[in-house]
């Protein structure tokens, strides 16, 4: 089965081809391009919290409206947190 | 499809006795939604206002001309997020470990490029004592 990445990357050749489905536009995708350039340029992945460093609590609720926090999950154990942007 | 590829590996992850956590800028009525749709087991949060990401130090906001793109796509950040400043959370994957300090991290600012999470699990399992045979 194709990993996660690869299933990533024939995703955006799909889209960057600008065939359908997505039909994107040229600078549509030149623009995209340029943001990203421009976010790796400004340095925030080396400001990012990094291994070693203390994880902030936190304390957010969940799709049911339950209350989450991040001192319970780790009473459990050792805890994977993912930063989504969303589906929008 | 991170998600889905999360859920892939979620009961794996729940055997070893560690847990996975989605944390997102999106309202609680859309991550319901999705929660429902991907039929998830694990939690996905509400970071209203990306106050969590802020102190992961992962927000940056939107220059105007993407802004003014995804606008024209019919994709409003303001609706899904309530961000009226498009700012958003860089993608990035933590292992926390019991005592919170960061074991893995993976950052990136391209959002096109994600960790494995084969990857992600191989590393919890050094985290974890090995069952007992």
């Amino acid at each position: 089965m194709a990993t996660l990445q690869e299933r990533l990357d024939e995703f955006k050749k799909a889209f960057e081809s600008g065939a359908p489905p997505y039909n994107a536009p040229h600078e549509a995708i030149e623009k995209m391009h340029r943001a990203t350039a421009e976010l790796k340029a400004s340095g925030i992945e080396k400001t990012a919290l990094k291994v070693g460093d203390r994880a902030p609590a936190f304390s957010l609720f969940n799709q049911d409206h339950a209350q989450v926090s991040s001192s319970d999950l780790l009473g459990e154990g050792p805890l994977v947190v993912s930063f989504f942007r969303g589906h929008w | 499809m991170e998600l889905e590829a999360l859920q892939q590996i979620h009961s794996e992850v729940k055997a070893l006795g560690t847990q996975i956590v989605v944390i997102t800028p999106e309202l609680e009525r859309y991550t319901r939604a999705l929660h429902r749709k991907l039929n998830l087991t694990y939690d996905i949060l509400t970071d209203l206002h990306l106050k969590t990401a802020e102190q992961f130090r992962l927000v940056f906001t939107l220059p105007d001309y993407l802004r003014e793109l995804y606008k024209s796509f019919g994709s409003t950040l303001d609706r899904f997020n309530d961000e009226p400043e498009y700012r958003l959370p860089m993608p990035a994957r933590y292992i926390i470990d019991k005592d919170s300090i960061i074991r893995a991290a993976d950052v990136n600012a391209d959002y096109t490029i994600r960790p494995d999470p084969a990857e992600t699990l191989r590393h919890l399992r050094t985290l974890t004592p090995a069952p007992a045979n």
